[in-house]
């Protein structure tokens, strides 16, 4: 068993960082990293591909811009996968798509439901059952109010840790937890009401 | 652990968050928790195998990292000069391409291995509905295992770079 200590890097994107902040070119691999996980968040919230794609551009935008500023506050605590770096991005991504929201006002109440999601190019019944499974999934999470919507989404989508949510939303991880526990609660609640029950034999 | 001074709603809420970090973290077998209500595990399962990740398209991600670049470019000119890092100057192009060698997205995410079986869409073919590169990557799905569309799309996403 490996005796070393575990906390030499508390932030998972440390490196990265400081390249980065050494030499703004390294940026790059930090877009690379987070381009998804950003986008999937901006998508989620404003449920139009092109808005979703100039909140993201705007975030990374801002994050280059401002990298210098940005100083690691993980502790051991956070465990060995945390990563201030992207709490702090998420809170630049938080902010960006709130404005956007707010001067758009295009929040869906059903997001995106029209995509198609396709599991498998060969398996075309499986591909419709899991395409009813994930939009209606998808369109459960899209009827959560605001931070419940928001906390799901960065822990089942972007799979932080409840201390990263608590971070981005600039809540209390025991608020955080609650709201979670909550919104599973709801959209429990939600794809029960909307799923036919077998038929009793 | 002490639960004092916490009400059913925390304790419960607790117990989920633990039962979260164990699914997240190993998809094939989290812990058990004999606590947890069948309900919010089940739910929890679902969400966990059933909410897509997107990816924007291709043309997007480059657009930007070009963008970027060019950013990052300007950056540097005032920080050789001894300047201010985020001072205005005149764009200077670099190549995008070396750095793109170095961080291949798919292989970065594969690297997090955390999410088994996710839905992984590609949100400009999305729009688009075009077939396309981007269009094999959008039914593509990531796996932990290296599958013939995983290594197809990484592959052809490699060729286009």
């Amino acid at each position: 068993m490996d005796a070393e200590p575990r906390v030499t890097h508390l932030d998972l994107d440390r490196a990265l960082v400081e390249a980065a902040q050494r030499d703004p070119a390294r940026f790059d691999a930090l877009y690379r990293r987070y381009l998804a996980r950003v986008y999937s968040y901006a998508y989620y919230e404003l449920g139009d591909h092109h808005a979703a794609e100039d909140a993201t551009e705007r975030t990374f935008l801002a994050a280059l811009a401002n990298l210098h500023r940005f100083r690691e506050r993980a502790r051991p605590v956070d465990g060995e996968g945390a990563s201030t770096f992207r709490v702090w991005l998420f809170q630049i991504a938080r902010n960006i798509v709130a404005n956007e929201q707010r001067t758009a006002r295009r929040r869906p109440s059903e997001p995106i439901l029209e995509t198609t999601v396709i599991a498998d190019a060969l398996d075309v019944e499986g591909d419709v059952v899991r395409r009813e499974e994930a939009g209606a999934a998808w369109g459960a999470v899209g009827r959560l109010a605001g931070d419940r919507r928001r906390a799901l989404v960065l822990r089942f989508v972007d799979e932080m840790t409840t201390a990263e949510i608590a971070g981005v939303l600039g809540r209390s991880e025991g608020a955080v937890r609650v709201l979670i526990h909550r919104a599973l609660r709801s959209v429990e609640r939600d794809l029960e009401s909307k799923e036919p029950r077998a038929p009793r034999t | 652990m002490s639960l004092q001074g916490r009400d059913v709603g925390e304790i419960e809420a607790l117990v989920t968050d633990r039962y979260l970090d164990s699914l997240l973290g190993d998809r094939d077998a989290p812990t058990p928790t004999a606590a947890l209500d069948e309900a919010i595990r089940a739910v929890s399962r679902r969400l966990a195998d059933d909410l897509p990740r997107f990816h924007p398209s291709f043309r997007f991600e480059e657009r930007l990292a070009v963008r970027l670049a060019e950013a990052a470019a300007a950056m540097r000119l005032p920080m050789a000069a001894g300047g201010e890092r985020d001072a205005a100057s005149t764009p200077t192009p670099i190549s995008v391409a070396s750095t793109r060698l170095a961080s291949d997205p798919l292989a970065a995410l594969d690297d997090e291995g955390r999410a088994a079986s996710r839905p992984y869409l590609v949100g400009g073919a999305v729009a688009a509905s075009a077939l396309s590169i981007a269009g094999a990557a959008w039914i593509a799905w990531r796996r932990r295992s290296s599958s013939p569309m995983a290594r197809a799309v990484r592959a052809a996403h490699q060729v286009r770079g």
